[in-house]
């Protein structure tokens, strides 16, 4: 017989596990959930705070850089701009978030349930991927600025060699790069923990439909 | 959520439970991960239940949210990692059925279907509860001549380890 007849015969017959009752099921009911699903909106919320929280936090709690920002935005109409673009991509993304959570649903086929997740997850990609970009941005402008700017830096800078100046360059760009590669790094790392598994199980159904 | 519908899913639930320990027993190997996966497949199935409509049986609904849930939501809790595995995979045989080739062989089986993937497990899973093509590749989400044809690949890998 087939191999797989023969467990066919004998599936139905297997040891039943032990069965639960209805009042053993109903306090099932109310325990919280650990779907990656889950996890994964957790971690996006965090993502959101914790950026959020990085652009604003320093703004309320000194004082000196608060006095010297708001020089800035008066002077200068540029910033006011990108800080509301900031604050709008930020709700783009909280919008689409939300909107791709919305489509995430268990009684999709497996396929689908898994190309939803994998979306939103490529939402928090990007929006990670997008501050990282700002960050680097920022840290390589205020390098600039201060370097421009800042009385006893400039007076430094100007009496480098061409040597000094290709260093201290190099130097900036570097630890920018090195901090961005950390924090990509760390992000590769709680996201490829969490979605190993579906994300092998992905491409396996891809591969049948291939 | 209202009572009444919580009374109505448990006594469903409880009715078609042995669905869900199927697919715990398929995708786990210890009891501590048999009864954290079945918590998660209540989970799930509790929070869908609202838009549950009745269209189709409640059981066929289960096996999509119950897989669904094996193959893509959950998520191995640490605890339930390393600790031990069953002694093999235990099946029954009544007295008169004794076979002991036959035995021997569904041993071998039912440990050869737990080393396939996830995904392989599924198709196995539904087959062996007698789902059709159709029914199996709309719950995974591949076409159904594909179903079929890695249907067909899994049964010459079972053969072949009966009759190496």
């Amino acid at each position: 017989m087939d191999g797989l007849e023969l467990l066919k015969k004998d599936w139905n017959k297997q040891p039943e596990h032990k069965k639960l009752t209805v009042g053993e099921i109903y306090p099932m009911l109310h325990k919280k959930s650990s779907s990656i699903v889950k996890t994964l909106f957790y971690i996006s919320v965090a993502e959101l705070v914790f950026w959020i929280l990085i652009n604003t936090v320093p703004y309320f709690t000194s004082d000196s850089f608060r006095e010297r920002l708001d020089t800035v935005y008066a002077d200068d109409g540029t910033f006011t701009v990108l800080t509301v673009f900031g604050y709008a991509v930020i709700l783009l993304f909280i919008f689409l978030l939300f909107k791709s959570y919305k489509s995430i649903s268990v009684t999709d086929s497996a396929k689908q349930l898994m190309e939803s997740i994998l979306r939103t997850r490529k939402i928090v990609k990007y929006y990670v991927l997008y501050n990282l970009i700002v960050a680097g941005g920022s840290l390589l402008f205020g390098f600039y600025f201060a370097f421009t700017h800042n009385p006893e830096l400039a007076d430094q800078v100007a009496h480098f060699s061409r040597e000094q100046t290709i260093m201290a360059t190099a130097v900036v760009v570097i630890s920018t790069v090195v901090f961005i590669l950390i924090i990509w790094l760390f992000y590769r790392l709680i996201y490829g923990l969490l979605l190993k598994r579906l994300n092998r199980n992905y491409k396996e159904l891809k591969k049948l439909d291939v | 959520m209202n009572k009444e519908l919580e009374h109505s899913f448990v006594e469903l639930l409880e009715k078609h439970q042995n669905i869900a320990h199927k697919i715990c027993r398929l995708y786990t190997n210890n009891y501590d991960a048999h009864n954290d996966l079945f918590q998660e497949i209540t989970v799930q199935l509790w929070k869908a239940y609202p838009k549950f409509r009745g269209d189709s049986k409640f059981s066929t609904w289960m096996y999509r949210v119950a897989l669904n849930t094996a193959i893509t939501l959950y998520r191995k809790s640490k605890r339930t990692i390393q600790t031990q595995d069953f002694e093999g995979v235990e099946f029954k045989i009544k007295a008169q059925d004794y076979d002991d080739t036959e035995e021997q062989q569904l041993k071998v089986l039912y440990q050869a279907v737990h080393q396939l993937n996830d995904i392989e497990k599924a198709l196995v899973f539904l087959y062996l509860e007698d789902k059709n093509y159709k029914e199996i590749s709309e719950t995974l989400g591949i076409s159904e001549v594909n179903a079929r044809v890695k249907m067909n690949r899994i049964k010459t890998k079972l053969k072949t380890i009966l009759n190496p």
